[in-house]
Formats: structure tokens, C-alpha cells, sequence
């Protein structure tokens, strides 16, 4: 399957922190032609693993994130639906916008807020609190206490387009355009004679506090770990330091959160192949991805960070390259064949 | 009808670049044996004869334009700046996919909830901040994908919601025309002319043309008004409710409908139990601001669609209140010519 039709396909599906099972299960049958075992662990991460052969061989982990970003009813009014947001959501882009509940078959619905007859001066220049937002599916009281109960998780109702011929336009590219790219690298090392076992973790939880990852890494217990997450595209209103442009290839992030030793061995892999990459710094110690805690696990991993450039992020919009993508499988396949070459410093 | 609603909804027509609208309302309007003709601005007007011509003239008009996006530049870096056609809130603009005639889609963009400041998210960002996303990487790119004043609609993905509510852009006046080609296929013991007016929401344009060239007695403009009926929205605010059936305004910000029109429509539905409600609230315009001060003056009347979210990429409305205003259209349409009015 190409790429992209892989991105579209992961991330069309429904599958917010803590609700991922139906994306798990199409992961499982994407990544079983390249795996040899694949489990599932309490909180609902796929794991799934490669293995060289030997005995007692080292281990490489890949992780992606499969949630997304997302919405869980907490209650409803006169009908309407009173919700949250699973993870960092703007509520400035959420009035008018399409919503599809989990349910069998799917709600759907569009956030109200109060329409500018009704506020006062001054108040359309402020945003409405999601607190003060309903999602309107047609439902009458009844009807929404029983078919969406507090606790029924919504995601963005939205269908993935291309933008021109180059770009990608969907809802959940994070971080499933990032899973896409590693089952893409696990693609591209088929034939390759590997020494070491390659995990593949498509993790829970991430956008809620990188929750899923942490216990995955545990039991795991990789000696290297490669978060691929996406990282911000520029875009006109912010095109700063912590921005890379779309199209410049796959980013090598640096930082403390990111062991030096294994940093260098992609950014070599990435220069012998003549693939472009971005440099991009996480000068905290917590980059705010999954390696966050796959880097302090147990009694610590060797950790690297790649990422996509990703605009808007966290909107239902959400803006990729497809060549980028196709780099970052790269990148991470000949990563993983460095690695594997002996390069064990690291 | 809702077919009818959803086929319509579906098709881009921006103010002003009504076309795709247009030619599938005329081909329509033909099937049902109508006359046709399309005038300077792009109006469809289409004679249906009936069993009887009436002593008066009485037109029905609805819009065929919708709110949408009018590029109107593009930045060396590829992106479109824009600017509303219509009233849209703009608070509803950002993060929202839009899809021009060329072909081309694009997205709004907005900033990464991670990147902003606390500064930022206290404040709904102006028109002039925002930019399209085309996926063009420099200027020449982007003018080839979209040139400025081409028009730009919001995605005409539709859905079904519960309790027959139906979810879509352009409700507002889609409505109106599907209401007024079902009429058309109905025989009917009147003539009738039925518009389709274009530019209805950027100040009525199109219909102050047919109101001299028609110079009709009457007027029966179809509609989708505001639905405010939302929790925390209190009493007359709520303009009118979804589910509450036909709306028959007395009065909006720029017409005070015909008093006679009025009593005759809620009548009808009275007598004929057809479930109705009038704004409790006085907002919106329609084009009946411009026909019934065309020429001499014109009697004119409306009856409307509740729409939520009116003017927004995800319009709500009922297949019932559509049901109503289209039972009470027909009823009008029959007793025209025996009216005294």
C-alpha cells in the first residue's frame, strides 16, 4: 500500500486517548506481514516485534503514538451534548465544527455557541469556553441520556484531502501519519538481514500525558528507543526557531530528552543516504513526546526523536508533505540498519 | 425533499458565482415544463403555467447563493488571503476546509494550540490574520491552483443527524429552492413564477432586478432564517426553534412583511394544520427588502426553514419544519388566485 493511502486510511479512523482498540486492530493486521509476534498490552498499545534469531539479541523499539485528539460527553441539556476535550484542544476553531460520536452506528452532530445576536458587546472578540459549547445531534433529552451517555468519546468529523499534489490534509496526522511511516520503514527492512529485535509500539494515551507509552517501554525494555512524532510546520503566523518548513524532509530533533550518540548515528544514516532532513531543539529535558518516558525507563534507554512537520497541529485540518513522510520511513529503515550494523555505542 | 435539500447543499455557489446552482435549477425547472429564462445577473426565472392565469401576479423567490470565502490575494509563500462573502461569524472560520471551483481544496490554518500565548487564546483572530492552505509552496504555485476572486464553499460533506435534522453548508437558502422545485412539480391551478435569485447575501442584488422586470402583485419569498434555540439562550432570543415548524416572520430588520399576507398564512396553516411559528425576535433580511420596493411596491410575504448554525460550514435543520414550509407554500400557491387580496 503506498504511504499515503496508508496515512488517509489510519487517519479517517476514529480512535481518541483511551478509545484506540478499533485503530489497534487495523495496525495489527498492517504490521503483521512485517512481525513476527504482536501483543497487546493493558492499556491497549500494540506491540509488536521482529526478531533477528539470536538469542539475547538487543532491542530496537519504534514507537507511535495511535490516539488522537478528541472529545467525551460529560453530560447533556435540553438535548445537546455537554462535553471535554481528550487532549490539548484550541475551542477558538471548535464552534460550527463537525463531530462524529463512537457509537454503533455513528452520531453525528456540530458544536453550537451562542450566535451573536444574543452576546453583548465586545464578547464575539472573546472565544467560548468549551464549557459553554453543545454539540447539536438532533437528539431530545431521552434520547441523548441513553444513545450518549457521559463517558461516549467524539472525534473531528472530517475526510481526509490532498492539497494540491504534494500535501495531506487530515484530522489525527498525529500521530498516525508517523505510525504509517514506521509500518512503512518495517516495509522497507523486509528483506533486510537484521542482528538486533525491531519493536514496533503503537502507543495509547499519548495526547492525554504520554500515558501509554511509559508501562510499553517497561515491559519492552528496549536498549534503544525512537519516538517519531510529528513537529511544527511553519506556517505565517509562526515561523520561528521551533518550526521547520514542510517539504525540507523528516526532522532529527536534539536536545537532552535525546541520547547524542544515537542522534548522530540518524543524522549519519540520513547523510550517507542522501536523504534531507531538519535539525530541530527540544532544549528541555522533556521534549513533550513519548520519549519523555521511554528514555527513563527502568534503568534508562538510549533514546532518539524524529518527527514529521506537521501544520496546525491538534486541528482537524492538519497539514503534512507526503514526500516528508516518505523520508521519514527512510530514515527510520536505515536508522534501524545502522544501528543494527553494529554501531552499539550508542 | 431532502434528496432534493441534499443535492442542492451539495453544489458550490458562492455569491455571485451561483452557476453550478443555477444550471442544475434550470435543467430541473425544465423537467417540470416550466418556461425558463436566466437574466444579466444570472436570476432564473421559470413560468409555471397553471390550470387558470390568476387576476394577479404572484411570485415566489428563494437565493441560490450561500456564505463563503472570496480569495483575494495570494503571499509569497503560497497562501491565500481572503475575505467573507456574506456575514459569516468569524469565530467559526478557523480550522475549516473550503473547496474552490478550480478544483482546488484548501484549510484554513490555524496556529498549533502548543505555539500560541495566553495573549493569543483570549482573543477570536480578525479575518486579516487568517490564510488558506492550499498545499502551493510559493506564490506562482498558489495562482495557479486559485486565482483571486475565485470563490471558495465550505465542504459539502452532508449527514443525516437524528430526529430527521440534517447537517450541511448552505441550508440557508438551499432550503428555499428545494422547496420551491418541489412545488414546481406539482400541478398546480395558478401560474406561478418561481425565482432563484443570486447575491441575495451580500445585499439582496439579484432580486431587485426581478422585482422591475417581474413586476409581480405579490411575493412569496423562501427562506432559511436563524434557530437560536440552543441551552443557555433564553425566551425570545431563540428567534425561532428547530422542530417548531413553518416560520412565517412578521417582521425582520429590513422588511415589515405585508400584514394581509400574514394573517392569510398563518391562517392557512391554522385551518389546514400545519405546524407553524413566527420569529420572537427581530433579526435577518431577506430578499423581499428589495422586491417589495421595486417599482410601485409589492405585497410581500415570507415564510422560512429554522436553521442552527445558520451562515456556517455545518447548518442544522428538520425534514419537518422543510415539510411545513413547503405544505404551506402549496397551500398558499393553490388559493392564490381566489384570494382577496
Amino acid at each position: 500500500m503506498e504511504l499515503t493511502e496508508t496515512i488517509m486510511e489510519l487517519c479517517a479512523m476514529s480512535g481518541p486517548s483511551g478509545f484506540e482498540g478499533a485503530v489497534a486492530d487495523r495496525v495489527e493486521e498492517l504490521l503483521t506481514p512485517y512481525t513476527d509476534e504482536i501483543r497487546r498490552d493493558v492499556m491497549g498499545s500494540v506491540i509488536a516485534v521482529r526478531r533477528c534469531g539470536k538469542e539475547n539479541a538487543k532491542k530496537l523499539l519504534l514507537d507511535a503514538h495511535m490516539d488522537e485528539i478528541g472529545f467525551i460527553v460529560t453530560g447533556a441539556e435540553e438535548g445537546f451534548i455537554r462535553f471535554q476535550a481528550l487532549g490539548g484542544v484550541d475551542p477558538r476553531m471548535l464552534p460550527a465544527t463537525a463531530i462524529r460520536f463512537m457509537t454503533e452506528p455513528p452520531i453525528f452532530g456540530a458544536v453550537s455557541v451562542m450566535p451573536v445576536h444574543v452576546l453583548k458587546d465586545g464578547e464575539v472578540e472573546k472565544p467560548t469556553k468549551i464549557d459553554d459549547m453543545v454539540i447539536d445531534c438532533g437528539l431530545t433529552q431521552e434520547e441523548a441520556q441513553r444513545l450518549l451517555p457521559p463517558g461516549t468519546p467524539a472525534v473531528y468529523d472530517t475526510a481526509p484531502v490532498m492539497l494540491g499534489e504534494k500535501r495531506i490534509s487530515s484530522k489525527t496526522q498525529d500521530d498516525r501519519s508517523c505510525l504509517a511511516a514506521i509500518i512503512r520503514a518495517m516495509e522497507l527492512l523486509k528483506d533486510e538481514k537484521l542482528d538486533i529485535d525491531v519493536y514496533v509500539l503503537a502507543s495509547t494515551q499519548e495526547e492525554v500525558g504520554l500515558r501509554g507509552a511509559e508501562p510499553a517501554a517497561f515491559s519492552v525494555r528496549p536498549d534503544w528507543g525512537i519516538a517519531v512524532d510529528v513537529g511544527f510546520g511553519a506556517t505565517p503566523d509562526c515561523a520561528d526557531w521551533r518550526t521547520q518548513k514542510l517539504g525540507d524532509g523528516p526532522v532529527i530533533c536534539r536536545g537532552p530528552n535525546m541520547n547524542r550518540t544515537l542522534t548522530d548515528l540518524a543524522i549519519r544514516a540520513a547523510e550517507e543516504n542522501g536523504i534531507r532532513y531538519q535539525i530541530s531543539v527540544e532544549p528541555g529535558g522533556d521534549s513533550g513526546t513519548n520519549t519523555a518516558v521511554i528514555q527513563t525507563a527502568r534503568e534508562g534507554v538510549a533514546t532518539a526523536l524524529f518527527s514529521l512537520p506537521l501544520r496546525y497541529m491538534h486541528t482537524p485540518v492538519e497539514v503534512s508533505d507526503r514526500d516528508d513522510a516518505e523520508d521519514l520511513a527512510r530514515l527510520i529503515a536505515e536508522t534501524v540498519k545502522l544501528v543494527s550494523g553494529g554501531e552499539r555505542d550508542a | 425533499m431532502l434528496d432534493t435539500l441534499k443535492t442542492l447543499c451539495a453544489l458550490p455557489g458562492v455569491s455571485g458565482d451561483e452557476g453550478c446552482v443555477r444550471d442544475h435549477i434550470v435543467a430541473e425547472a425544465r423537467r417540470c415544463g416550466a418556461e425558463v429564462s436566466v437574466d444579466v445577473m444570472g436570476n432564473v426565472i421559470a413560468v409555471k403555467k397553471g390550470a387558470a392565469k390568476p387576476k394577479k401576479r404572484l411570485m415566489l423567490a428563494a437565493h441560490m447563493d450561500e456564505v463563503g470565502v472570496v480569495c483575494v490575494g495570494h503571499t509569497d509563500d503560497g497562501y491565500l488571503k481572503f475575505a467573507c462573502a456574506g456575514g459569516i461569524d468569524r469565530r467559526l472560520l478557523p480550522g475549516k476546509a473550503v473547496y474552490f471551483k478550480s478544483g482546488a481544496a484548501g484549510v484554513i490554518g490555524f496556529k498549533a494550540i502548543h505555539l500560541t500565548t495566553s495573549e493569543e487564546r483570549q482573543r477570536v483572530p480578525k479575518v486579516d490574520e487568517l490564510y488558506i492552505d492550499i498545499g502551493a509552496d510559493n506564490k506562482e504555485a498558489a495562482q495557479k491552483l486559485v486565482r483571486a476572486g475565485d470563490t471558495g464553499s465550505f465542504s459539502p460533506v452532508i449527514r443525516e443527524l437524528h430526529g430527521g435534522l440534517v447537517r450541511a453548508k448552505a441550508i440557508d437558502d438551499r432550503a428555499g429552492c428545494a422547496v420551491l422545485l418541489k412545488l414546481m412539480r406539482e400541478e398546480l391551478p395558478w401560474d406561478v413564477t418561481f425565482c432563484f435569485t443570486v447575491q441575495e447575501e451580500v445585499g439582496c442584488r439579484g432580486a431587485r432586478l426581478l422585482g422591475y422586470r417581474l413586476a409581480p402583485d405579490a411575493a412569496l419569498i423562501v427562506e432559511g432564517t436563524t434557530a437560536a434555540d440552543l441551552p443557555g439562550v433564553k425566551g425570545v432570543k431563540r428567534i425561532t426553534s428547530v422542530g417548531g415548524g413553518a416560520v412565517i416572520p412578521f417582521m425582520d430588520r429590513a422588511t415589515i412583511y405585508d400584514r394581509e399576507l400574514f394573517a392569510v398564512l398563518s391562517a392557512l396553516a391554522e385551518k389546514n394544520g400545519v405546524k407553524w411559528q413566527t420569529k420572537s425576535y427581530i433579526a435577518g433580511g431577506t430578499d423581499g427588502s428589495a422586491i417589495q420596493r421595486s417599482r410601485s411596491g409589492v405585497k410581500t410575504a415570507g415564510i422560512a426553514v429554522p436553521v442552527r448554525n445558520i451562515h456556517s460550514p455545518n447548518c442544522i435543520a428538520s425534514a419537518e419544519d422543510l415539510n411545513a414550509v413547503f405544505e404551506l407554500a402549496h397551500l398558499f400557491a393553490e388559493s392564490w388566485g381566489e384570494l382577496e387580496v
